[in-house]
């Protein structure tokens, strides 16, 4: 466990630079942009010279850039994020308000594509090259070729409006004043669509890494000898193959967290769900620099928090990885 | 004798069958239909297999979709390959100067790989294409920014195992510039690996393309299928056949390349491990 | 065949909503329909809702319900007006006095006693310094006396015709509570975000990303109103979802064409559902093409007249609005009954004529087949702004101009067109507000700073123009007022400093169980309180 902390140590201090840098780097973006969080504003109500004018002070817009960058760091070394000029909120509180609807899409997204990726790829590894292998192989890859919306608009219209068995969008059932179980079963009926359409993109790749990886260990000396020893075939895919096969996708599994924020743009889109990816969105539309900034800061921390935490289960399940070599 | 392996599985021979197809459209739509795509060809909405001038029918405007999908094979593949090519570009001279150069150099480019690793890359290729606008060296940009990433990490683990082997050192010896040994002696030994991402790289760049149109961020300028697969969903229901069809163009694309890059990948590894 | 079904339909739902609200008033009847809960539709999630301050439809559309204007728009009231907290309004000769009669026995949300003050502290305080239209119009208010707690006399500085005034009230004059912003930074008051009105519902919640929540006023002074005790807005970003969520009974209602124009003939067809027109009287959206006159090629008047003739109207109205609109004569739409005149200029679409008034105007065709270059940036607002920029650049190719589109996101486009201008034409979407005074004439008229939106950013300058839009803006006699903007529009016409082609109110889709939907001229913005749901 102190390796573990160690490498916590290091990964924390590691991830300022990069923190920083993506900072910076979306200040700068958003500041290249043409037109302002005024702009935005006033091109969805109108309004005078004047009005616009004032609207500029009041938001603090007037200042030149680099002021407002040095504002903006000054206030988060006090861990402030600053105001969202577009929700006049504050940025941390809009971010949260958000933050646990898109885990819970991602979290059972990456479940179900984990889950059902390695269960798949299994089928398919333990016969490489039969038909079986085959089609799962060939079927996962084209739904990983179906773009994501497209999957999800189709889902909706046979499940939700055609039979009705799902609910067409949102986290829940508006103002229903369920609570406890009845309130966790509403979500998960909820969620059902969302997370299948982003789960079902990512199957693929968990399908393939596992049968790739089993290929592999088919090869190697041990699993020759369980089959040597005369094992059951079944035996020698569950207990050795398929267990050493895992490991990479552990790795994986860290690699793609901040791929599958992005995809839940997308997704958050179609269904209505109020999470972080259209919070992002809508953030560059309105031109809400500093509440773009919270998003991608809070997205990219919990990046580096879930890969921490994939390092650190790897480093656990295999004691042959150095804490050294885990940051490469 | 690879390309006679390569042909032995019949998943590589549908995916260069896909492509090859994709490249003809690709190349033949200028002739076949001259002219801009985007133009108003006929009475609009009319369905598929109706009238034989336009044997896909016409989009909300009339436009013909036929043209449409063969032009939007241009673009669709431009844009992939544009993309890859450009992120593998930028990724392996990244990787290359990181892993030969080291130290601090090393440090910096990998905290700024890093760094955009830790972004979701849609996400920033959202932001980018509304920041500047949608054309399509924008969204190509956009993807490549998303995508350099990967290259760059494959590429300096292979510097780094190549730097130390003998006839770098040779070259070190004959006094050749430290530049010139990166890119002339270590860059084309780096390359295979990362060339092997370009498949991926150019399904996943379609892909980006047309997650973009359908939120509204594509080039208005051009036909793409993802485009066209966004101005069909107002009319999913009453005419899906305007996003089915190149739904499926898109689909077979994304496979083809897929399983072509597979292909190759699969009997290189099976040449070398046969060496 | 299928559009001649769908305006029967239509047809019959419109005279059915007739015969609903003229049988209303009997209160037995109403009685038995009280309550239910109304799920309807909501695309934006707007920053600020406050209506005194923001002006606009996304606000009024969720506001209108909790905070009142003075009159509403209404079918059959006299002068198209209906009263809402001021019951009389008379104009004095000069021009500078205008007196309310308000409304007794109101009470806010909160229970305090609606007065003239809160009317004087919403015009002084927040209609003319903060409001986006209101700043025009009431640019000359000085004061508002206050002599009892019913009466408000408005004192102008300048003549001001109360025509103009009249037309104003059911979109600038709605009342806020002086005891909520007074003595506080009203830009950014809590309350902005909660309104506290004196209308048939009260704020309840908002839960951003998901919905508000509006419920029944039970003091409000309406008789038997509101009859819902719930109005829930959903908030669906996505442009495909409203359909879907009505089909499956998620919601019942999406104003404002939530569902796709192309969508509408399939969803007439589900049961249970049906399309209106009716509602967007007073809210005409116009298509314009905005021209910059700074380029050389579009200063001149043959080259716009040419562009004029390029673009086929019917086709437009036809295919991109799938004939839920109207060819545009003019700059003042064919449903307004006070101003608009057909005896204007007419540019049929002509291809041959637009080739040769290119060609008198010396811009030949080259070896290529093309003129020049433009850069077209339509606005990204609608659906049918972005499809017409389509089709424009085709009509345009037509006539040999190679113009470019250029797509911004709305901040982009603000910023290009109307503050850089830094395009050659624009497609925008302004809206007509029932007086040529309130958002029409800042289209076409000079000197109007960089950055407003939806104001004259061409550069166009009309001096006999300009003297025209001043006259009107001071001239008290209703008749004479009308003359002038007659004037207005057969000059606009003849000199094209832009030009209209299309106009469109938008199209509510409901289920059958939605009642008294659509019966006043700005119903999708309007209170709702005689609404009801049949269960």
């Amino acid at each position: 466990m102190n390796r573990a902390l160690r490498l916590l140590r290091r990964r924390l201090i590691g991830s300022i630079p990069v923190l920083l840098i993506v900072i910076v780097g979306s200040f700068l973006l958003l500041e290249a942009a043409p037109g302002d969080a005024v702009d935005a504003y006033v091109a969805s109500v109108g309004g005078d010279a004047g009005m616009i004018e004032a609207l500029r002070q009041s938001w603090g817009l007037d200042a030149s850039p680099m002021t407002r960058l040095a504002a903006y760091l000054w206030a988060l070394l006090h861990l402030d994020l600053g105001h969202s000029v577009a929700f006049s909120r504050p940025v941390l509180d809009v971010v949260l308000e958000r933050l646990p609807n898109t885990l819970l899409l991602m979290g059972a997204a990456t479940a179900l594509s984990f889950a059902l990726g390695t269960a798949l790829g299994i089928l398919a590894g333990a016969r490489p090259g039969s038909a079986r292998d085959r089609l799962l192989s060939i079927g996962s890859l084209a739904l990983y070729a179906v773009p994501g919306f497209w999957l999800a608009l189709v889902l909706t219209i046979v499940f939700s409006v055609e039979l009705r068995w799902l609910p067409l969008s949102g986290m829940e059932t508006i103002a229903s004043g369920k609570t406890g179980f009845a309130r966790a079963l509403d979500i998960a009926r909820h969620m059902v669509l969302p997370v299948t359409s982003l789960g079902l993109i990512y199957l693929a790749l968990y399908l393939r890494m596992m049968r790739a990886g089993m290929a592999e260990v088919w090869r190697m000396d041990f699993t020759l000898a369980a089959r040597a020893r005369g094992i059951g075939r079944r035996r020698i895919v569950l207990r050795h193959v398929a267990r050493n096969a895992l490991l990479p996708l552990v790795t994986m599994l860290g690699l793609q967290s901040a791929q599958m924020l992005g995809g839940s743009v997308v997704i958050e889109s179609v269904f209505s769900v109020p999470g972080l990816g259209r919070l992002a969105q809508e953030a560059v539309g309105s031109r809400d620099t500093p509440l773009l900034i919270g998003i991608i800061l809070v997205s990219a921390v919990l990046v580096i928090v879930i890969n921490l935490l994939v390092d650190i289960a790897y480093a656990a399940l295999d004691p042959r990885v150095g804490a050294n070599e885990a940051n490469a | 004798m690879s390309l006679r392996r390569l042909f032995r599985s019949p998943e590589a021979v549908a995916g260069f069958v896909i492509l090859g197809l994709l490249g003809a459209m690709a190349l033949t739509a200028p002739l076949l239909f001259p002219g801009d795509p985007l133009a108003i060809a006929g009475q609009p909405l009319l369905r598929p297999f109706q009238d034989w001038a336009l044997p896909l029918g016409t989009d909300r405007l009339g436009r013909d979709v036929l043209a449409g999908l063969f032009h939007g094979a241009r673009t669709s593949l431009a844009v992939g390959l544009a993309a890859a090519a450009a992120s593998i570009l930028v990724g392996s001279v990244v990787g290359t100067v990181a892993g030969f150069a080291g130290g601090l150099v090393d440090e910096v480019l990998m905290r700024i790989t890093d760094a955009f690793q830790t972004v979701p890359g849609f996400l920033l290729s959202l932001a980018l294409v509304s920041v500047v606008g949608p054309s399509l060296s924008v969204v190509v940009a956009a993807i490549a920014l998303s995508a350099w990433t990967g290259p760059a990490r494959i590429a300096r683990a292979e510097v780094l195992s190549i730097r130390e082997r003998d006839y770098v050192a040779s070259a070190r010896v004959i006094g050749m510039h430290p530049i010139e040994i990166a890119f002339r002696e270590v860059l084309p030994n780096a390359l295979p690996p990362v060339l092997a991402l370009s498949s991926v790289i150019v399904a996943a760049a379609i892909l980006t393309e047309a997650a973009l149109s359908f939120l509204g961020l594509g080039d208005p300028n051009r036909v793409t299928w993802g485009g066209m697969i966004a101005e069909g969903r107002a009319v999913l229901r009453s005419a899906p056949f305007l996003s089915v069809i190149p739904g499926i163009a898109l689909v077979f694309s994304v496979l083809g390349v897929y399983l072509a890059g597979e292909g190759v990948v699969e009997s290189t590894a099976a040449r070398e491990g046969q060496a | 065949m299928a559009g001649f079904k769908i305006s029967r339909r239509r047809v019959l739902a419109g005279s059915a909503f007739l015969l609903a609200s003229t049988a209303l008033p009997s209160i037995g009847w109403t009685q038995a329909k009280k309550g239910g809960r109304l799920v309807v539709a909501a695309d934006s999630e707007p920053r600020n809702l406050n209506p005194a301050i923001v002006a606009s439809n996304g606000v009024f559309f969720v506001a209108s319900k909790v905070v009142e204007p003075l009159a509403e728009a209404s079918f059959d009231g006299e002068g198209g007006l209906e009263p809402r907290l001021a019951t009389s309004w008379e104009g004095s000769e000069d021009g500078l006095t205008v007196t309310f009669k308000l409304r007794e026995g109101v009470t806010w949300h909160d229970g305090k006693p609606f007065t003239s003050a809160d009317v004087a502290f919403s015009a002084l305080n927040v209609w003319k310094p903060l409001q986006n239209l209101g700043r025009v119009v009431f640019k000359n208010l000085e004061a508002v006396e206050t002599p009892d707690e019913h009466t408000a006399v408005f004192k102008f500085s300048k003549p001001t015709p109360l025509q103009l005034i009249k037309n104003a009230l059911p979109a600038l004059t709605s009342v806020v509570p002086k005891h909520v912003y007074e003595g506080k930074d009203i830009a950014e008051n809590p309350a902005n975000n909660a309104p506290v009105g004196t209308g048939p519902f009260k704020f309840a919640e908002h839960k951003p990303g998901e919905y508000y929540r509006l419920e029944r006023n039970d003091k409000y002074w309406g008789e038997s109103e509101p009859q819902l005790d719930e109005i829930i807005y959903r908030v669906l970003p996505d442009r495909a979802a409203a359909a879907g969520a009505l089909e499956a009974e998620e919601i019942q209602l999406a104003a404002f064409s939530a569902v796709p124009l192309a969508d509408l003939e399939r969803i007439s067809k589900v049961p249970g559902i049906r399309v209106i027109t009716e509602g967007y009287e007073a809210l005409t959206y116009q298509l314009v093409v905005e021209i910059n006159h700074r380029r050389k090629e579009l200063a001149d008047l043959k080259v716009r007249q040419a562009i004029a003739h390029a673009i086929d109207k019917d086709f437009v109205v036809k295919t991109i609005f799938l004939g839920y609109a109207k060819p545009a004569t003019g700059i003042v739409p064919q449903n307004d009954k006070q101003f608009y005149t057909p005896d204007v200029a007419t540019y049929g679409f002509d291809v041959a004529k637009a080739n040769a008034l290119l060609d008198e105007a010396g811009y030949p065709k080259k070896d290529d087949g093309k003129r020049f270059a433009l850069k077209l940036l339509p606005a990204p607002y609608f659906n049918e702004t972005k499809q017409f920029g389509d089709y424009l650049r085709q009509a345009l190719a037509a006539v040999g101009i190679d113009a470019e589109l250029v797509n911004n996101d709305s901040a982009a486009h603000q910023k290009a067109v109307y503050t850089d201008h830094a395009f050659d034409i624009a497609i925008a979407p302004p809206v007509f507000r029932g007086d040529p005074a309130i958002s029409t004439t800042i289209l076409v008229q000079s000197g109007i700073p960089d950055g407003v939106p939806f104001s004259n950013q061409g550069g166009y300058k009309n001096d006999a123009l300009d003297a025209l839009i001043a006259k009107a803006a001071e001239t008290l006699d209703p008749a004479a007022r009308i003359e002038l903007y007659k004037e207005f529009q057969k000059k606009v016409a003849a000199d094209l400093p832009l030009i209209n082609v299309a106009e469109w109110g938008f199209i509510t889709v409901a289920r059958d169980t939605v009642k008294n939907v659509s019966n006043n001229p700005r119903w999708a913005v309007s209170n709702w309180a005689d609404t009801y749901v049949e269960t």
